[in-house]
């Protein structure tokens, strides 16, 4: 059960209410000479409202597994608002609606536990923007393990279906003090330091997360190889609710030739458990590599393999959440789950993309579903 | 004769000269933006990806872009930027989830220098030629034509 007594979708739109009159406030107040709005609107791009600058995606989820209920779902109605002001006043914010069942689908009528969707508060933070590359940042925060999690808008990423290991086992987000560092001309690689001293704010229900944590703090570091290529490196600390301590080790890297790219990311964790958890496990890893090929502007095709062995048997994030209760199987022995995925892709423009892929279960206890899933995602 | 064609070969080069410098890019700024130096075609590039963003005042720099069709674009982007356009609207599009915002779009060089002129910070890039009145140039980059097209 949640340990806070007030409803968590009453929570969040507090928080989002409070963090809009905070942005909104404080914006107009800051900058007498406001951007002008941009003549055009270019999908993908947002709009300006004075300083503001109010942008968003959206992704349509169609999901088919064999077992289980089927679901067609707004898995993400995500707005995030930024202003630029100076150095010192950089506020970002991010509000989003998930795991919202559009259509009644299955034996109950999609009238599951989930379904009914969440307003969650993603992000809010401050920039201050410091000479040479340098920023501090305060607020809630997305944090730096690996790059799918620093970039997991759907339209932005490879698949519909996220691997486990770029979000389960770690902690995605961090509330409290970052200090980042970029390179003007990227001779040196990119650092962001980060820490965590309380509960995260504005935390996501627990029917929707795996672990809560009271505290967070780690270390990213990537190196630019070109553009959008990269190696990265993560390391994190975090002691959960259940006072847990686990130290997470992670690596990352994309890397772009010609059509293809390829993609991946591989993260250990020990685990130290309170003595009175009675769990033997201390050491959790998984990992996934990504190759895709791009057929021309329009067009590509992409698949995934991946191995868990971590806690938890199912995703539960957005219509997976559902997925998760609806095609529940028993454990086998063998915890090392095997996922393979194979799609494609079009885009009609780079803003929207559609997907169509399979996601087959070959090994161990399930960490996704097995079937069929399809999306329409865009950023606006 | 041989005077004629020494004047002839000058007033070639001269026209050379002039022809190659209408291919450069001129960057320009708003007038509040004031360097005390040219900019180098590495700033430019990291102002346009996003890696550099205040100007040394501590103010913000707001890139502007012409459209994707331009041929201007085309030009900074590979003579620049050295980028092709999908892989940077895939860059922008990833930094503007993490909070960076991309370049404004604008439809022609003639809204883009209205632009420029009105926002302080702003900094965009037109074909060199002559330098407009109401913005400061930073920088003139030699830039390799891709042919046809204009600004």
């Amino acid at each position: 059960m949640p340990e806070h007594p007030s409803p968590p979708r009453s929570r969040s739109a507090a928080a989002l209410v409070a963090a809009v009159l905070a942005l909104a406030g404080t914006t107009s107040a800051a900058r007498a000479q406001d951007i002008e709005s941009v003549d055009s609107y270019v999908l993908g791009q947002g709009f300006n409202v004075g300083p503001v600058n109010f942008a968003g995606y959206s992704s349509v989820v169609l999901a088919a597994p064999d077992q289980g209920r089927k679901t067609f779902s707004l898995e993400d109605l995500s707005l995030y608002a930024s202003a630029h002001v100076g150095a010192l006043f950089n506020p970002f914010m991010e509000a989003e609606l998930t795991g919202l069942n559009l259509v009644p689908w299955g034996k109950d009528g999609g009238e599951g536990d989930g379904g009914k969707g969440y307003l969650v508060l993603e992000r809010l933070y401050n920039d201050i923007q410091l000479p040479d590359g340098f920023t501090v940042r305060f607020g809630k925060m997305l944090a730096p393990v690996g790059d799918w999690n620093q970039i997991h808008a759907a339209p932005l990423v490879m698949s519909t279906i996220r691997p486990a290991a770029t979000y389960r086992g770690s902690s995605q987000y961090a509330t409290g003090l970052s200090v980042l560092y970029s390179d003007p001309q990227a001779r040196w690689p990119d650092v962001q330091v980060y820490w965590q001293p309380m509960d995260e704010f504005s935390a996501r229900p627990d029917s929707i997360v795996d672990d809560h944590y009271r505290l967070v703090e780690g270390l990213h570091v990537s190196f630019p190889l070109a553009l959008l290529d990269k190696v990265g490196f993560s390391i994190q600390r975090t002691i959960d609710r259940q006072g847990v301590e686990q130290h997470l080790f992670g690596t990352d890297f994309r890397y772009t030739m010609d059509q293809w790219s390829l993609q991946g990311e591989w993260v250990v964790s020990t685990l130290s458990q309170p003595p009175s958890l009675h769990s033997t496990r201390d050491l959790e890893w998984s990992g996934y590599v990504a190759p895709s090929y791009a057929l021309n502007d329009r067009w590509s095709v992409y698949g995934w393999y991946e191995v868990y062995d971590g806690r938890g048997s199912m995703p539960l994030l957005g219509a997976t959440q559902e997925l998760a209760a609806s095609t529940a199987m028993p454990f086998g022995n063998d915890r090392v789950a095997q996922d393979v995925l194979a799609g494609f892709a079009f885009r009609p423009q780079p803003a929207m993309v559609f997907r169509l892929e399979y996601l087959q279960n070959v090994g161990g206890r399930p960490i996704n579903p097995t079937g069929l899933f399809a999306s329409w995602s865009v950023l606006f | 004769m041989r005077r004629r064609r020494s004047l002839l070969a000058f007033l070639m080069g001269l026209l050379l000269s002039d022809l190659a410098r209408a291919e450069d890019i001129l960057v320009v700024a708003n007038p509040s933006v004031t360097l005390g130096r040219s900019l180098s075609t590495a700033d430019v590039a990291a102002i346009y990806l996003l890696r550099m963003t205040l100007w040394p005042d501590g103010s913000a720099i707001i890139p502007v872009n012409r459209e994707i069709a331009s041929d201007v674009r085309a030009r900074f982007t590979a003579g620049v930027l050295h980028q092709d356009n999908a892989s940077l609207i895939v860059y922008w599009n990833e930094m503007h989830f993490k909070g960076k915002l991309p370049p404004v779009v604008q439809e022609s060089e003639q809204a883009l220098l209205a632009f420029i002129r009105r926002v302080p910070g702003s900094v965009g890039y037109i074909s060199g030629g002559g330098v407009p009145e109401g913005v400061v140039v930073l920088a003139r980059l030699p830039v390799v034509a891709t042919g046809g097209g204009g600004p």
